[in-house]
């Protein structure tokens, strides 16, 4: 089954157009890598479909579990079950960061339809997903992400989507600025995420993500279009000759 | 009453006219100092003062009555009706009025006002003052003197009552004598919706040595209001002033402040945060004097600024006026908008844009809003931000 389906996306930023008829299927409870060079387009697709401000589309429709979300907001977006990783999460001084995530969730569960959780059942859940990344339980006391470091950033993003439950996580970068250790507690906390129906969209210039977080796909984005889809052996051949090779093939 | 009718009054003819002494010490000051403001006097310069003056007005009768007991300290239309035990709260004319206030109102308000509120804070303790408005159209003026002792520290709550006047203008303001080694703390919170009332308070804060005055206002809603202070510090003295505002549609208010050094190794840190929203105004208008006396001084101030809207507006002048060279000085004073990355950064979480923006607007005043150490204080200033969040009209 087909999760977020993207059809002839095309996205400008500024007067730029920078995604030129995109195609892409995310299937259910895979996970697809989108691998490209440097200006290939990759931020600009996960702020697409996220509903950036700095991304005005002008071609083409994104379809989540078969509805078009492009005209929808982003926090509507977010509450359908759409979640991205930012590659630079940004501080926000003098929010806290427990009241933030418990905001956000209980925005999502109200529009499911469900309960909102009151602050003790929200420590609860968030203090339960703490020590699985490593993180110092003052980090949910702080301002959201401020002063953080950016292994602490990242794990603090891999900790709203263990308690948000997106259906559709897009991860951008998410393995830059990140040491060993880090890198292996938010794989660990992704992969957790995996239940066979939650899909991936992991956005990454390196292999080296991908050897903790095995994708289903590889997809290479160049210059505002997937060129090619294969499967996880395709990493090896970029390792090796780089993207100008898929350009030959072609 | 009509305060425009006081304009081009020699002293005779207004001492006549008020039926007061024309030897009364505030009113020739009042006179000296060019009687009425106008739009081109220094301390209403970006502030309206005109139309209020230009009001009619009902003037009010300030016969004491009898004060009852009760846990704050209740003022109503500038007489105390309420008062706790062990407060020592009474009339008795002001004897210690500043000799050089910035601001002519200060004098003609003392002028009008003859017989202040005396209230005299023993001890370590915490007092509540509510200030309580019952008559429309009218003009309410009263002055207040609060003493404290020395070693002692003390906390005021100054909060404001008046939703169901209208169009009443109000001129209160403090005469404050903090003695030596002791530390006094002003809390004031005042939500105004428009045309309840506009307001001028006007202050004189005297910090003895090694005395320490901790002011903060948080200034919500609409409205016309100004707070005009005059702080003079003396040797080791101490004020820590910090302003928040928080205004929406066509509201001004502000503060207009003159901190002046006058002992040595006195410190000042001053701090406005001003969120204007709609076709706000904001004034913070701030003077740091440091006279040649006031060696070893060490001064700060700063002011930021947040325009929610493309029509609000925020006059920011933080100044230094300096005599000596041993002293360590700085002044700031930054005004923008709400990051869009921020905001973006919540919604994408599912908060919804108007909450994302609620949050970004406390999150800027949290800074301020934390150093309250009552946290039951800190929730209600919290409430009345959401009052006046969700009360503005788009």
């Amino acid at each position: 089954m087909i999760t977020l389906d993207i059809q002839n996306l095309e996205a400008k930023i500024g007067e730029k157009q920078i995604l030129k008829g995109l195609n892409l299927q995310l299937e259910e409870g895979k996970v697809h890598a989108i691998m490209g060079p440097n200006g290939a387009g990759k931020s600009t697709l996960s702020k697409a479909i996220v509903g950036h401000y700095d991304v005005s589309i002008v071609g083409g429709d994104i379809l989540f579990k078969g509805k078009s979300i492009k005209d929808m907001e982003p926090e509507e977006r977010a509450k359908e079950g759409i979640f991205l990783s930012f590659q630079n999460p940004v501080e926000v001084p003098g929010v806290n960061n427990a009241y933030f995530l418990r905001t956000a969730l209980n925005a999502k569960r109200v529009h499911e339809g469900k309960e909102e959780l009151n602050a003790a059942e929200f420590l609860r859940l968030m203090k339960s997903h703490l020590s699985e990344l490593g993180m110092k339980p003052d980090m949910i006391s702080r301002s959201l992400n401020e002063g953080f470091s950016g292994g602490e950033k990242k794990r603090n993003e891999i900790l709203q989507m263990l308690i948000l439950e997106p259906d559709v996580i897009i991860l951008d970068e998410i393995d830059s600025g990140l040491d060993i250790d880090a890198l292996r507690a938010v794989s660990e906390g992704i992969n957790k995420m995996k239940d066979g129906k939650r899909s991936f969209l992991v956005i990454t210039h390196y292999s080296r993500i991908l050897d903790y977080i095995e994708p289903d796909y590889i997809h290479v984005l160049k210059d505002g279009q997937i060129v090619k889809t294969a499967g996880a052996e395709l990493v090896a051949q970029l390792e090796e000759e780089g993207y100008d090779s898929i350009a030959i093939e072609q | 009453m009509r305060l425009n009718s006081f304009k081009n009054k020699n002293l005779e003819e207004l001492a006549t006219l008020l039926a007061i002494s024309p030897q009364n010490r505030p009113l020739k000051k009042f006179i000296e100092m060019g009687g009425l403001p106008s739009k081109k006097s220094e301390a209403y310069r970006y502030f309206n003062i005109e139309s209020l003056l230009d009001g009619e007005y009902e003037s009010l009768d300030y016969t004491p009555k009898v004060v009852n007991e009760g846990e704050e300290i209740v003022i109503e239309n500038g007489v105390i009706t309420t008062a706790p035990q062990g407060v020592r709260v009474y009339y008795e004319p002001c004897e210690q009025i500043d000799d050089d206030h910035f601001d002519p109102l200060y004098y003609l308000s003392h002028a009008l006002y003859p017989r202040t509120i005396k209230i005299e804070v023993d001890g370590d303790r915490e007092l509540k003052i509510v200030h309580r408005f019952t008559k429309s159209y009218a003009i309410i003026n009263y002055r207040i003197v609060l003493f404290n002792q020395a070693n002692r520290h003390s906390t005021i709550y100054e909060s404001f009552e008046g939703e169901l006047v209208q169009n009443s203008f109000i001129m209160y303001g403090y005469d404050m004598h903090i003695a030596p080694d002791s530390s006094f703390r002003v809390v004031k919170l005042q939500t105004l919706q428009n045309q309840n009332y506009s307001m001028l308070a006007s202050h004189k804060i005297n910090v003895e040595k090694n005395g320490s005055c901790i002011f903060k206002s948080f200034d919500l809603g609409g409205d016309h209001a100004l707070q005009l202070i005059k702080v003079e510090l003396d040797e080791y003295a101490h004020i820590d002033a910090q302003h928040l505002l928080y205004l929406n549609n066509d509201s001004k208010r502000g503060t207009v402040s003159q901190i002046i050094h006058k002992g040595q190794h006195s410190t000042s840190n001053q701090e406005a945060k001003n969120i204007l929203d709609g076709a706000s105004r904001g004034i913070f208008d701030a003077l740091i004097k440091v006279e040649h006396s006031a060696k070893y001084t060490k001064a700060i101030q700063n002011s930021k600024a947040i325009l929610l809207h493309d029509k609000a507006y925020m006059v920011s002048k933080p100044q230094l006026e300096i005599y000596i060279d041993e002293l360590e000085a700085s002044h700031g004073s930054t005004t923008g908008q709400l990051d869009p990355q921020q905001l973006f950064y919540l919604q994408s979480r599912g908060i919804s844009a108007i909450e994302a923006r609620k949050m970004l607007v406390i999150a800027f005043a949290n800074t301020m809003i934390e150093t309250i150490r009552d946290s039951r204080h800190q929730e209600l200033i919290r409430n009345e931000f959401d009052k006046v969040f969700y009360s503005k009209e788009d």
